[in-house]
Parts: structure tokens; C-alpha cells; sequence
């Protein structure tokens, strides 16, 4: 059962993004284009490696909003360093430093968090702004445009080049290979490993966790650091990719992560939730985005959309839930449905 | 004479300034079946917690397998093979049934790669060990509380479990799960496990017991065979006094009046069918059913909490739509569900409030505030009247015991002044004293003139209180028992052949 009805909520993003891609087609048949698939996987790339992370802590019980704030940080900083060394080099190096960066920021949450039993949520809100304001305090204040030699191309790196007719030479970006590595990785953390387990566990029941031995400090302690992680891979990404480091990168947009998650079949009370789901959170979050703007209609409705659609998806299981336990939902009483 | 397994010899425990246990010895055999009863806050909680090691004796031995404890720890509990099983199970709702079961034995191997065909060969064996078919793949969460009971069984078995203790095991069961449940224990024992079996309900220690343990006020006062128990003298030891068990005073329904309440064919498309009765005044009307028989979506409908789709309802005589519970309740229909903690009472608000919130409305002062004197009047009016035993009415409702909250339910309601009281389940999970009360209560209400339909499974309780009963199966109305013309028997006969068929349990058990 569960995992038909983790099925379900997934199988429910799969169609309402294949629907609304059919509503915009019709509406401007520009749509279906191989520049505007590469172009909505291109921007889900940030937000899936990061939505992955998040999926952990919220598959844990809890709700995080700092992993932008890190994400902005880590790579901004980084950014920083290397340029005031003079570093010419490629990409795998700001990787290495943001993400050490990463780790530490996630570890001082998750030590935290498991230390001294710190509500997640209220955590969180205290280290986005924290992140942010140490961002612009100690680190700079403005959007900074100078590449190091090696990381010019980067924007440019595709794996697959393609002639669309409408728009001509379009690339599909080489980002799109991290997501498919951490979602791989986060996929089998999940499923095959005793960690991932105990995410499920604790998000089930804490109490029937720690007696059933599994070690929940550790296992939070361990959570956050790795949404550090990806958080800094997301944020030195999109840095790469738009050509400047930005001390408020991604400000504002963790709701945009979270709808994701949620959207995707994740429970905010925490035990379910899975990586593809996720993945097709984060682009229907994306085709909403891009489907305001190919439709016409004005960018200001765009989070109010957003927030329609999560409105629903977050009543319908909750109706469907609460219909089946009203009605006792005994295996009697659907049996005498048949008579 | 079998081997003796576990022996706790003068065990006393205070908290703080309460004795919450007094020189209290017990010793388990191999195979034994023992019942534990005691009124709530007798001690038999913190008993079982001393002999799993979670709480420390203050004085007193433990033996078990011979081995000498004088400090306990769980994990040395656990080792010795005494596994408890606590009312919530201690399941992962979330998980399939294959991991809940073999989470433990997958964590102790201390690998962190997770073999999925291991978690599912290891459930497969602990499920044919134990003699019960579950689905594997479902989530645990979904299952009935009989099959939820029977994974936490399974677990404790494959934890090499000597001594299975089960805390209140029979709550939240039917009839013919607590017969499975027996059949189990009863299994268990040909295998040499032996059962503390901890409960309230007579009737099921009468049963399964081989041998009860009465704790009363943290003291042992009595340690016998159960073949020489009967239910009157466990009630009497454990309450420690006589329980008034002769016939309530019956005040006959005025069959002259218009009914009180009269359903005509009400249908609710998943929950009962064609549902047609009177209630009159002064009568006290059972509707009894299994589980899942559309008892509770009945009452449920006539309180308005799920607006029945067709048929007529008519409360004195008049017709009426009832379509949310602020539509009952203004038209005088009182509800006294059975899970009070979740659905009748606000925890950690005042006994005071909890009572008048039903009529808070007319408690308000010109401005619109409320009148906090007339308020307690009312309150401490009604807890005189109910005889809730709390020193202030402004203490939480939940430093109450099940019997006292379950009163102040019933004050909620009463103070409402309901022409019709429907009460579901109201002595589940009460002791015998309070039931016995309820009991009284409910007849005397009967007496005043109020209507009152009670739903139950409990049929010694539906003999003791109702003029007429009414049998539901699968949604329909089957059959109806006038109180002077039937015994327990033959409703007992009745309520479980209505089970017919369908249980309401995925269970099978062998052996």
C-alpha cells in the first residue's frame, strides 16, 4: 500500500505536468520544442539537487529554509577567495571549497538540531538569516562578474548539442548529469542503506525509532550536512552558469524547493517522500514558471499559481485520507459495498 | 511443575511521595498465562515497567532464568527474553509490514547496507514461526489494530521472546480478534512463551487467565488460579468493595408518547442502509454490531458529523435535517464518543471549561464575554452532580483518571440539556467502578426523560442498561432483542454470528 499510494502521488505530478504541457502547447504550439525541454531541465537542474537534500530533512519531520542561505554563502565566498588568490582554473575547485564550506554550515545545524533537540523549522529561520547577513557583512555585498579563465566556458558546456528550428543551436547543460548522479546517490542512501532507513523511521515515529535502536542523533547529525552539500553544488552551479556570484543567491526562493518536494509526494509530517517524486516536483514547479510566460499571462501571477496548485495537492490526499477514515474503511464495510 | 522463568520478589516503588508500589512479589512459569488486573492507578503500569528495567525498584529482587538483578536495564530485560508490548505497538506506520518486522534483527546485524531480499526472508519466517499471515508489502499503518497487535507479536517472537507482556491488548479489538488474540497466546504457551496478560476487561481475564495477580493501590491482594476466580470476587478485590450489580432501576418508555427520535430508512452509501427505529422517552436503546457493522457510522450521522444521504429524520415528532454537528447539537442530540481523549475533551484545558463548552454561549455577559463566575457555578455544579473526583475544577481535564475524564464527557453533554443522548462506547477503556457509575447515570438520565441510544459491543453492559437492542451487520438493522425476552448468551450468540463471513481481519491462525 505504500507503495501504491506514494505511487499515486507521483503518478498525480507526472499527469498534471504532462496536462499542462499539453494547455501551453495549445496555447502557443512554440512550446513543444527540444530548446524548451533542454530549457526546463536546464533550470530544474539547481533546484532538484537542492530539492534532493531537502527531501532527506523533510522525509526526517522537518521543514528547512537555510539551504539557500548556504547555497549563496558557500559558493559566493568561495568565489571570493579564489578571485583575491588570482585562481585562473576550472569549476572542480570552487566544487571542492563550497562544498567543504557546505558540509561545515549543514554539521553546525545538524549538531544543533540533535545536541540540544532544537525545532528544525525555528532553527532554520534563524540560519537563513544568519548565512545571508555574514554573506553580506564579512564576504561582499554586490554580484560579482569576474570569471576565473577556466570557468568562462561553462555556461557553454553541453553534452548534447541539438539544431531546434525555431531558436537554432540549443545545448543540453552538463549540469544536468549532477542531478542525475545525486539523485542516483540520494536514491540508493534512501533505499540501501541503514541511514536512509532511519530517516524513514524517525519520520514515522521517533519514539519507536530510538527504541528500536536506531541511532536518531547520529542520523539527523548526518542529514544536514549533506543538504549543505548539495546546497553548495546548486548555488557554485548557478553561479558558473549565469556568468556572477551573488551574496543573496536564491533569496526567497526555498518555497520554491519546498513546493517541489511537497509536490512531488513528500509528507511535511515527515516518513514519506522519494527522489523521483521530487525530481517531477521541481520541474513542475519549472513548467509553471515557464508556462506564465509562454502563455501570456503576467509574471506576478506566478507564485500565486504556485501556490493554487499546492493548495491542492496538499487538500487532495488530505480529503482522500480523511473520506477513507470516516467511513471506517474496514475491510467490512467495503465488503458489504458488493451486496 | 514447569520451570520457573521470572520471579520479582518485594518490590517497592515510590514517586516522590507516593507508593506507587508496596512489597509486591510475582513469579512467572515457562509457559504461564498470567493475568495482571488492576483499577488505573493500581501500579500494575509501573510493575511492568520495573520488570522490563525501564523503571528502577526502590526495594526488591528480580530473578529471571535464575540470574539475580537488582539493578534492571531494558537491554538486559530485553536479553533475558521479556519483550513488552505497549498499547501504541511501537510500529513505523509509515513502513510496510516486512520492515516493521524486521527492523531490529537488520539493525543488530550492524550493517549499513540495507539486503531488502533479507528484510523480507526474515519477515517471512517470523510470520510462518508464529503461525499468522499478514501482507508484506502493505504499510503497517493501514492495517486494523488486530494486525497491528499481531506485527508487534511477530517482532517480540523473533526477538527469541520468553515472556510476552501485553499492556491493555484487548482495547481497541473486536469480539472475534480477542479470540484470535487468545488462540495466539494460547499457541505461544504450547511453545513454552509465556504471557502477562494486563487488563481490566473480566470477561477476557476470565477466559485466558491461568493464573490472576489483583494489585490494588500498589499492593498485591490477591495471587490465585484463576479456576477458582469468578468475575465478582476480581471486581471485588479490585475495587475493594462490592460492586452494586444488581438490576438498575428500570423506568419503562412511555409507549403513549410521540418518539423522542424516529429514523425512517436512513442510508449513508458506504456506511448503513434502510435504517429504521424509534426511541421514545425514558428508553435507553442499544444498537450493538462488530466492528465495521455501520454502528458507528450511524451515530456518527445522527450527530451530524456524516450527513446521512437519504431518509427522515424526525426528533419529537417533527422532521429535521441534520447536517453538521452545531445543527445536532442546537436541536438537542448530545454525542459521548468513545475516543473522549481525541474526540470528547480538551487535555490540557480546565475541568471547568471542558464542561461548560458546550453551553458556552449562554454563559456570555452582555459585551460578549464570558461570565467567569457563572461559569464555575455551572462547572462545579455538574462535577458535584457527576461526582468527579478532582480537588479544583481548574485542573487539567487530563490529571484525571479514564473514569473521571470520561465523566466530564458525559457533563459536557448533560449540561446541554439534550432531549437525545447518543453515547459510543462510553465505558471503554473505564474501570469497573466507573463503569458501574456510568451505568447509573445512564439509567437515571433514562428516568428524567431523556432518550438515550447506546452503542456498544459490551454486552453485559447493553443487558444492564437498555430496554431494547438492536443488532446491525454490514450496514442493516438484523434483528431486535427486548431486554426482558434475552440473555447475554444468546446477544453474545447473535453478535458474533453477525460477524458471519467478513472479519474485519486479514488473520489466520495455525495450530
Amino acid at each position: 500500500m505504500l507503495k501504491s499510494i506514494i505511487k499515486r502521488n507521483e503518478f498525480i505530478t507526472f499527469l498534471t505536468i504532462v496536462v499542462l504541457s499539453a494547455v501551453i502547447g495549445i496555447i502557443n504550439p512554440t512550446f513543444f520544442s527540444v530548446s524548451t525541454l533542454f530549457n526546463v531541465l536546464r533550470a530544474s537542474n539547481v533546484y532538484a539537487i537542492m530539492a534532493f537534500g531537502l527531501l532527506l530533512v523533510v522525509i526526517l519531520g522537518g521543514v528547512d529554509i537555510s539551504f539557500v542561505a548556504i547555497s549563496a554563502v558557500s559558493s559566493y565566498s568561495t568565489h571570493m577567495l579564489l578571485l583575491s588568490l588570482g585562481y585562473e582554473g576550472g569549476i572542480l575547485l570552487y566544487f571542492i571549497i563550497a562544498g567543504v564550506i557546505g558540509i561545515a554550515a549543514g554539521l553546525l545545524s545538524g549538531f544543533l538540531i540533535a545536541q540540544f533537540d532544537l525545532p528544525i523549522f525555528d532553527l532554520s529561520l534563524a540560519m537563513v538569516t544568519l548565512w545571508y547577513g555574514f554573506d553580506l557583512f564579512f564576504i561582499g555585498a554586490t554580484a560579482n562578474f569576474d570569471l576565473p579563465e577556466g570557468m568562462v566556458g561553462y555556461y557553454g558546456a553541453h553534452i548534447l548539442q541539438v539544431q531546434d528550428p525555431v531558436v537554432g543551436q540549443t545545448g543540453l547543460h552538463i549540469s544536468v548529469l549532477y542531478v542525475l548522479v545525486v539523485g542516483v546517490l540520494v536514491w540508493l542512501l534512501l533505499r540501501y542503506t541503514t541511514i536512509g532507513r532511519g530517516i524513514y523511521a524517525i519520520g514515522g515515529n521517533r519514539e519507536v525509532a530510538i527504541r528500536s535502536g536506531y541511532n536518531v542523533k547520529a542520523i539527523t547529525m548526518i542529514v544536514f550536512p549533506i543538504l549543505g552539500l548539495l546546497a553548495s553544488i546548486a548555488g557554485v552551479t548557478q553561479g558558473g552558469y549565469q556568468r556572477n556570484f551573488n551574496p543573496v543567491l536564491f533569496i526567497g526562493q526555498h518555497l520554491d524547493v519546498l513546493a517541489a518536494v511537497i509536490l512531488g509526494g513528500a509528507a511535511i509530517t515527515g516518513g514519506r517522500g522519494t527522489v523521483i517524486g521530487a525530481y517531477l516536483g521541481v520541474i513542475l514547479v519549472q513548467l509553471i514558471n515557464r508556462a506564465l510566460i509562454l502563455t501570456g499571462i503576467p509574471v506576478e501571477w506566478q507564485q500565486f499559481t504556485v501556490g493554487v496548485i499546492l493548495v491542492v495537492f496538499t487538500a487532495v490526499p488530505a480529503i482522500r485520507a480523511r473520506r477513507r477514515k470516516r467511513i471506517g474503511h474496514t475491510e467490512e464495510s467495503e465488503k458489504f459495498q458488493e451486496i | 511443575m514447569a520451570q520457573e522463568l521470572l520471579r520479582a520478589e518485594h518490590i517497592t516503588k515510590h514517586f516522590g511521595g507516593v507508593t506507587a508500589l508496596d512489597d509486591v512479589s510475582l513469579s512467572v512459569d515457562e509457559g504461564e498465562i498470567l493475568c495482571l488486573v488492576g483499577e488505573n492507578g493500581s501500579g500494575k503500569s509501573t510493575l511492568i515497567k520495573i520488570i522490563s528495567g525501564v523503571y528502577k525498584a526502590d526495594q526488591g529482587d528480580i530473578y529471571i532464568n535464575g540470574n539475580h538483578y537488582k539493578q534492571l536495564t531494558p537491554i538486559e530485560s530485553m536479553r533475558q527474553g521479556i519483550q513488552v508490548i505497549y498499547q501504541d505497538f511501537s510500529l513505523f506506520p509509515n513502513l510496510t509490514v516486512a520492515e516493521n518486522i524486521a527492523t531490529n534483527e537488520m539493525l543488530s546485524t550492524g550493517r549499513f547496507v540495507v539486503d531488502w531480499s533479507e528484510i523480507y526472508r526474515i519477515a517471512e519466517d517470523a510470520l510462518e514461526r508464529v503461525g499468522v499471515s499478514l501482507p508484506l508489502d502493505v504499510e503497517a499503518g493501514t492495517l486494523s489494530t488486530a494486525d497491528r497487535q499481531l506485527i508487534a507479536i511477530v517482532k517480540a517472537i523473533l526477538a527469541d521472546a520468553r515472556l510476552i507482556i501485553m499492556d491493555e491488548p484487548t482495547t481497541a479489538l473486536t469480539q472475534k480478534e480477542v479470540h484470535a488474540l487468545f488462540d495466539v497466546i494460547k499457541d505461544l504457551k504450547e511453545r513454552g512463551i509465556s504471557t502477562v496478560f494486563v487488563s481490566h476487561k473480566l470477561q477476557e481475564v476470565r477466559e485466558i487467565s491461568e493464573r490472576t495477580i489483583i494489585l490494588r493501590n500498589g499492593k498485591k491482594v490477591l495471587d490465585r488460579d484463576a479456576s477458582e476466580l469468578d468475575v465478582k470476587t476480581i471486581e471485588y478485590h479490585m475495587t475493594g468493595r462490592e460492586i452494586d450489580t444488581s438490576s438498575l432501576e428500570f423506568s419503562e418508555p412511555r409507549t403513549d408518547a410521540t418518539p423522542l427520535l424516529r429514523v425512517e430508512n436512513l442510508t449513508l452509501g458506504r456506511g448503513f442502509y434502510d435504517i429504521s427505529f424509534e426511541l421514545m422517552p425514558n428508553e435507553v436503546l442499544g444498537i450493538t454490531g462488530l466492528l465495521g457493522s455501520g454502528r458507528n457510522e450511524l451515530a456518527l450521522s445522527l450527530f451530524g458529523h456524516l450527513p446521512p444521504e437519504s431518509g427522515r429524520i424526525y426528533l419529537e415528532g417533527e422532521e429535521m435535517t441534520i447536517r453538521s454537528i452545531e445543527d445536532a447539537t442546537r436541536k438537542g442530540i448530545g454525542y459521548v464518543p468513545a475516543d473522549r481523549i481525541r474526540e470528547g475533551l480538551f487535555l490540557p484545558h480546565s475541568i471547568s471549561n471542558n464542561t461548560v463548552v458546550t453551553i458556552i454561549n449562554s454563559l456570555l455577559t452582555r459585551l460578549g464575554f464570558i461570565d467567569e463566575e457563572r461559569k464555575d457555578e455551572v462547572a462545579e455544579d455538574w462535577i458535584e452532580r457527576l461526582d468527579v473526583k478532582t480537588p479544583s475544577g481548574e485542573l487539567p481535564v487530563e490529571s484525571l483518571s479514564g473514569g473521571n475524564q470520561q465523566r466530564v464527557v458525559l457533563a459536557k453533554w448533560l449540561a446541554n440539556h439534550p432531549k437525545v443522548l447518543i453515547m459510543n462506547g462510553p465505558t471503554v477503556g473505564v474501570d469497573v467502578g466507573s463503569k458501574a457509575e456510568i451505568h447509573h447515570l445512564v439509567r437515571n438520565l433514562a428516568k428524567e426523560g431523556t432518550g438515550v441510544l447506546l452503542i456498544s459491543d459490551d454486552i453485559p453492559e447493553l443487558m444492564r442498561t437498555c430496554n431494547r437492542i438492536l443488532l446491525m451487520r454490514r450496514g442493516k438493522i438484523v434483528d431486535e432483542f427486548v431486554r426482558e425476552r434475552t440473555d447475554e448468551e444468546e446477544l453474545n450468540r447473535a453478535l458474533v454470528a453477525a460477524g458471519g463471513n467478513g472479519s474485519g481481519t486479514g488473520t489466520t491462525t495455525a495450530g
